[in-house]
């Protein structure tokens, strides 16, 4: 089928904001709740590890997109021959910061995926096994630079979406939306850091 | 900076290959310093005496040109690292922004190399046949002028036809490559064109549909380098976006068509 290669990455990229990116914000939005103090990030953790058929929209909505979001991801990535050193204008530079931070993200995941929903046990285990990686400096680090990896990845995403999806046409569209990223960028990191430290002091 | 006062040589440094089988190699060479010079009649200076910098007689280098006014795309190479026309690279200028360090030529990466920097630039050609950036008249009787383009559309379509498929964009490309069968950025803006004009516009789906194929405009991954290294300052990125939009909102069409 001839045109298996421009579906298969318009799914890629659909998929990677709807539900990826959404279920981002979710997921940062429910994990703020440490904000409002321990007792109440618990009773999150609770509600979502018991909310009723959470193991199908975890499937659905995030282990299969992701997988195929992901390995597809790889793929593009082998594809390119890139050159951010012999050409480095600003969204070249963003091209390959966009395939470098994948790849970050694919590892910051699966050892997130692991250690806190696979491996990971009851409400508690959970909550102390996030707790004490976030106090020692190097599970901190560790986390701070997944997570601002992903953000990059996510925003600058964004982006590259309204050029896949042809929403953003023109030199001005397409300034306005890239610097809409940057900020969204730079708010969702000190959100994400904001989070990581409320917990690190719990 | 330099002052060009001073210089006393334009120094080159060449990379040249014999054959497409043999290996490349890098050979110096210098002329006496004259002002307003290009790549091209550097080139033509060295032909004439073809002895590299440390006087060894070599065979003169070869290069393609051909209209000597940054329209053909012909003499397209590197050009300290950018992929530029030789013709329309002053040497004054090179050696204002590089200083007084040899200018260095080589052949574009993206195309078999032929003879040093000659290349086989094919494939582009293929491309462009792939996409059918032409407007089809043939047939048993004439299909007449088509209806007047709106201004807007003229503008838009001037532009892209200042193409010379020189092949720049593709060269900075990082998805253009070995790896890939993508038709490029140029092929892409060619359709936009194609299926802006009059009478091109009857086979806009049978493009779109080619644009959609196996290696087509989805295999842009948004490095944006070719808008940056255009010669012709074609809005590369803008007709690439405008395609994404006409190329879904085809497949969407013909998919709830049938
Ligand atoms: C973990 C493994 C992942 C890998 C290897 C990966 C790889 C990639 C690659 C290579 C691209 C560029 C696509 C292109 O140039 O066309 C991309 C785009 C994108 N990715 Fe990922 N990604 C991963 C995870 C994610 C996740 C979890 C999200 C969502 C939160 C995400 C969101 C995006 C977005 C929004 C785009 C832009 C799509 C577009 O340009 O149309 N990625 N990804």
């Amino acid at each position: 089928m001839s045109k298996l290669s421009f579906f298969l990455r318009r799914f890629h990229s659909l998929i990677a904001l709807i539900p990826l990116g959404i279920f981002v914000f979710v997921h940062f939005m429910l994990n703020s709740s440490i904000f409002l103090g321990n007792e109440a990030y618990m009773t999150m953790v609770n509600f979502m590890k018991h909310a009723p058929f959470v193991i199908v929209l975890e499937l659905v909505l995030i282990a299969i997109p992701l997988i195929f979001h992901g390995l597809y991801g790889i793929y593009i990535v082998y594809l390119a021959k890139n050159n951010a050193l012999q050409y480095k204008y600003y969204r070249n530079v963003a091209f390959y910061l966009q395939r470098i931070t994948s790849l970050i993200m694919l590892a910051f995941l699966v050892w997130h995926v692991y250690t806190l929903r696979i491996a990971g046990g009851g409400t508690e285990d959970v909550y102390g096994i996030l707790v004490s990686t976030l106090q020692d400096p190097v599970g901190f680090i560790l986390y701070v630079v997944g997570i601002v990896a992903s953000i990059y990845h996510l925003t600058n995403g964004i982006f590259t979406f309204c050029i896949t999806w042809g929403i953003c046409v023109g030199d001005r569209a397409q300034k306005f939306f890239a610097t809409c990223a940057i900020l969204l960028f730079v708010v969702m990191s000190i959100w994400a850091v904001g989070i990581l430290l409320a917990l690190a002091a719990a | 900076m330099v002052n060009l006062k001073d210089v006393q040589y334009i120094k080159l440094k060449i990379k040249r290959r014999n054959s497409p089988q043999e290996a490349s190699y890098w050979q110096d060479f210098q002329i006496p310093y004259r002002p307003n010079m290009n790549i091209v009649s550097v080139l033509m200076e060295i032909r004439k005496n073809p002895v590299t910098a440390d006087g060894q007689k070599v065979n003169p280098v070869v290069w393609e040109c051909n209209c000597l006014e940054e329209v053909c795309g012909a003499c397209t190479m590197l050009i300290n690292g950018v992929p530029r026309q030789a013709c329309a690279a002053l040497t004054d200028k090179l050696i204002e922004k590089y200083g007084d360090r040899p200018i260095q030529l080589e052949p574009l990466t993206k195309f078999p190399v032929i003879r040093d920097l000659m290349i086989d630039r094919n494939k582009m050609f293929d491309n462009l046949k792939r996409v059918r950036a032409w407007v089809q008249v043939d047939g048993s009787w004439t299909i007449g002028r088509g209806p007047r383009l709106a201004e807007k559309d003229q503008r838009i379509a001037y532009e892209i036809s200042h193409c010379m498929t020189c092949g720049c964009c593709l060269e900075a490309c990082p998805n253009y490559n070995a790896k890939s069968d993508f038709v490029g950025p140029n092929a892409i803006a060619q359709v936009r064109m194609f299926n802006l004009h009059a009478i091109g516009r009857m086979q806009a789906d049978e493009r779109l549909e080619a644009l959609t194929d196996k290696g087509g405009l989805q295999d842009c991954g948004n490095s944006q380098n070719c808008k940056q290294v255009c010669p012709k300052h074609i809005n590369l990125t803008a007709h690439i976006a405008a395609m994404n939009r006409a190329a879904n909102a085809y497949v969407l069409r013909s998919f709830l068509d049938k």
